[in-house]
């Protein structure tokens, strides 16, 4: 936080550009740090963001402008030279060594003291410690970093930048996958450190928190930088609509009454997914958005897991249609007409180096054979692609580009258009909009409340408490691998859902 | 939004420039060393009969490599292709010899045998969960035993019917069987991959196996088929190889491995960012064999040949990774 005689900025960027092959990613886009500020840097995917943290760390070189870093000139020419400077860059996907102990990811990369040429893991050991502590970081230093919970990873990834003695620390998404309590630690470890005159630049969709952490703001769009604000002045909307560019109505999507619909599916006592779903019972009914809300490991993923064949069910029952369901496989499950919108969809659902019509075609492959024979009818595969292209509005120069040259929201929007060509009776779509940009957030919401209209049972599982109230007509809560509460209509809030996450479900 | 538009053009111009020069990187490197030979040794180098030489000899490389490619495109490896061709050069005449099968049954029964062996590889990598490269090394071996066991180290040479040895030396319209062979396997496994449920799921398989798990495919039940039939391409090869060289010997196919996969990821590198596919496949092969080809009539010793044949499949792999980084970027 600025003091009384204000100090100079850590980090200026001046007029920097960027071109990727003729076209503009940054236009001489200008900000700045001060000590001990959280900065936030916000934008819908592909307005630049990404380029300037890319830039700052050394990923790539930029074309044009100036970096001061504590008034001095700055270029890096690849993220160890910008780490060594003092700047550290966290990931959404954290770059950590998944085997190796949280001590020698710590110590990874810095010199280390040595007796007669050997390491002296006696000091380093104090010297992890140290840094362990003050992040907060309860685990032993010999914990193995996979078996950490991610917001333990988290931990481990700032204590490394600070080990590193890192004075201004980048975040990408940090509380993506954590839970809202590991978030709020999150947020106290920021202000201690800010506190100490690091500077945190926090790059967010979440506006919540851009407006309740930064004192700064910068909101990106078409590689400029089109508002510079702080939280005193901003508000939800004047940043909403920096990002999009313009006014976006606020209008509540319409929810289907609470007209009594047919049971689809019951589940009776269900357990699995490695003892992370215990005891959950609940029924879903035919055209409804059925929310399923709680803090990430409250096992959400893994009761959509075992309804979509992924693993098995250890114990009680699935009545789909009155019938008994229990899928051994998600081809299984694909033959019942149950889809699944997984959570990570570069991982999870898309093979990225391939077309937009390839990726859409693998769930549809049965029908798209010739005469129920072997071989497949393009053309049938490609109009079908390009319906469901037209239908979610993908932003794409043709069916046959490449998955990964699309942003974040039309990647999302192809998962989705996996299962949008074929009836499905029960659509899961864990965490629809995660990553995805404001705009397409609001199209992705539509398109959920409009398959829901036209008779297909919803599951939404959301870690993001305002996504709930906006497109479910009925929210779940769970907790530690049971149900801790169910809402529905007006009951529906942010807090209701954050409140019953706390409780131990019965 | 505008600006989306313009950074995926963008990314795409890059690629598309990208992929031309790794296009043309292959093409040209293969025009120079054609031209090359050309000046060196001009009446035996390019004369249409060396040419029919070329391909003939190419052939029956390209059927393994064609095979090996399907293994790879699954993400798995199988370094026991080359042994299960020479196997399949004993078995088939050992069982016309001295099982005195007849010919059309004996290579039933050798193809099926091999695509067995594949489909073994496919479970204990699949099931057994054991690393591809560890697995088929080991079958490798098994199967260089069951070679020795079952022929006992002697070529078996005397008493092969004629039509067998007809089957490779043979022409059809004056056109050397074995490339007849060679266009017919890899038009149909082009064919496959292309254009047939299995072939796509065996694409996606390899592209990214949780999401292909996802989409509904059976992830081990594809890659067992890719390993199938890399087995079964090199069943073909060992057979026409036997009849080839009018003998069924132990080892005679063992030298394949090498240029099958220099061959395959050459070919990664070509037209495509990085993917394993058929036509490049062919191209890698075409690549290897006229280097080959040139060098033996420029009358190269032998270290030149072992010095272009290992130099050629660091290249390739090294071209092959460097395009994935670029392509993934």
């Amino acid at each position: 936080m600025p003091k009384n005689q204000v100090p100079g900025p850590l980090l200026a960027v001046q007029n920097v550009s960027k071109n990727f092959g003729g076209v503009c990613a940054l236009d001489n886009v200008s900000l700045e740090v001060y000590p001990g500020e959280v900065h936030g840097l916000i934008g819908s995917n592909g307005a630049g963001k990404s380029t300037l943290i890319k830039i700052l760390s050394g990923d790539i070189q930029k074309d044009g402008g100036t970096i001061l870093f504590d008034g001095v000139p700055f270029t890096a020419h690849n993220p160890h030279e910008s780490y060594k400077e003092g700047l550290g860059f966290i990931h959404q996907e954290l770059a950590l060594v998944p085997k190796f102990s949280i001590l020698q990811n710590l110590t990874l990369g810095l010199p280390k003291t040595t007796h007669f040429g050997l390491i002296n893991w006696k000091a380093e050991r104090k010297r992890a410690a140290a840094v362990a502590e003050r992040v907060g970081l309860q685990q032993p230093l010999d914990a193995i970093v996979d078996q950490l919970s991610v917001a333990d990873q988290w931990l481990v990834s700032i204590a490394h930048a600070l080990i590193h003695k890192c004075r201004i620390i980048s975040m990408d998404e940090p509380t993506a996958s954590l839970s809202a309590e590991e978030s709020e630690n999150l947020f106290k470890l920021m202000a201690e450190l800010t506190a100490e005159g690091t500077s945190i630049l926090y790059v967010s969709h979440r506006l919540d928190e851009i407006l309740r952490l930064c004192d700064g703001i910068s909101v990106f769009k078409d590689g400029n930088c089109v508002l510079r604000t702080s939280r005193r002045e901003a508000t939800r909307e004047t940043l909403i609509e920096a990002i999009v560019g313009g006014k976006i109505s606020a209008v509540p999507l319409e929810t289907g009454g609470g007209a009594r619909r047919e049971v689809i599916l019951e589940a009776r006592h269900l357990k699995g997914g490695g003892g992370r779903v215990r005891d959950v019972s609940f029924v879903l009914h035919r055209g409804e958005v059925l929310g399923i809300g709680g803090l990430v490991g409250a096992g959400r993923t893994e009761l959509a897991n075992l309804l979509f064949g992924v693993d098995k069910i250890e114990d009680g029952s699935v009545l789909f249609e009155g019938r008994p369901y229990r899928p051994k496989n998600p081809a299984a499950a694909i033959k019942n007409g149950v889809a699944l919108v997984p959570e990570e969809r570069r991982t999870q659902a898309l093979i990225l180096k391939d077309s937009i019509d390839f990726n859409l075609s693998l769930t549809n492959l049965d029908f798209l054979k010739i005469g129920g024979l072997f071989i497949l009818n393009q053309k049938k595969s490609a109009a079908l692609s390009q319906a469901v292209v037209k239908r979610l509005g993908v932003k794409t120069p043709s069916i046959n580009t490449p998955v990964i040259d699309l942003s974040g929201g039309n990647q999302q929007k192809v998962v989705i258009g996996k299962w949008l060509n074929r009836a499905m009776k029960i659509i899961i779509f864990d965490e629809p909009s995660r990553g995805v940009d404001v705009g397409a957030r609001a199209e992705i919401h539509a398109k959920i409340r409009e398959l829901a209209a036209e008779g297909a049972a919803i599951i939404v599982i959301s870690s993001d408490n305002e996504e709930l109230p906006r497109v479910c007509d009925r929210v779940l809560v769970m907790s530690f691998g049971r149900v801790s509460g169910e809402l529905a209509g007006n009951e529906i809030t942010k807090e209701a859902i954050l409140y019953k996450s706390y409780e131990r479900g019965t | 939004m505008v600006d989306k538009n313009n950074s995926i053009e963008a990314k795409i111009k890059r690629r598309k420039t990208f992929l031309m020069v790794s296009k043309f990187g292959t093409i040209i490197g293969m025009a120079i060393m054609f031209l090359a030979f050309s000046i060196a040794v001009p009446h035996i180098f390019p004369t249409p009969l060396n040419m029919v030489n070329i391909a003939n000899q190419a052939s029956l490389a390209a059927i393994v490599a064609g095979g090996l490619t399907m293994a790879l495109i699954v993400g798995e490896m199988d370094l026991s292709i080359a042994y299960l061709a020479s196997f399949a050069g004993v078995f088939v005449t050992g069982l016309m010899v001295n099982q005195h099968l007849p010919m059309w049954l004996s290579i039933v029964i050798t193809l099926a045998a091999c695509t067995a062996l594949g489909f073994l590889n496919g479970l204990i990598i699949t099931k057994l969960r054991v690393n591809a490269v560890v697995a088929t090394l080991g079958t490798g071996s098994i199967i260089v035993g069951l070679t020795f066991a079952y022929a006992q180290g002697v070529p078996i040479a005397s008493g092969l019917p004629p039509a067998f040895q007809q089957l490779a030396i043979g022409k059809t319209f004056g056109v050397p069987n074995n490339i007849g062979f060679m266009v017919i396997v890899l038009a149909l496994l082009w064919l496959f991959l292309n254009y047939t449920e299995w072939g796509v799921q065996l694409r996606a398989t390899g592209g990214n196996p949780q999401a292909s798990r996802l989409s509904g495919i059976s992830v081990d039940r594809i890659k067992i088929l890719g390993l199938c039939i890399a087995s079964f391409c090199a069943g073909i090869t060992g057979i026409l190889l036997a009849s080839l060289i009018g003998s069924g010997t132990s080892a005679a196919a063992d030298g394949y491995l090498m240029p099958a996969f220099a061959a395959v990821f050459l070919g990664s590198a070509t037209l495509k960012d990085g993917d394993f596919h058929i036509i490049g496949t062919l191209i890698g092969v075409f690549f290897i064999q006229i280097g080959f080809n040139g060098l033996a009539i420029f009358g190269a010793p032998t270290f030149v040949q072992y010095f272009f044949r290992g130099g050629i499949l660091v290249i390739a792999v090294g071209l092959s990774s460097v395009a994935r980084i670029i392509a993934t970027k």
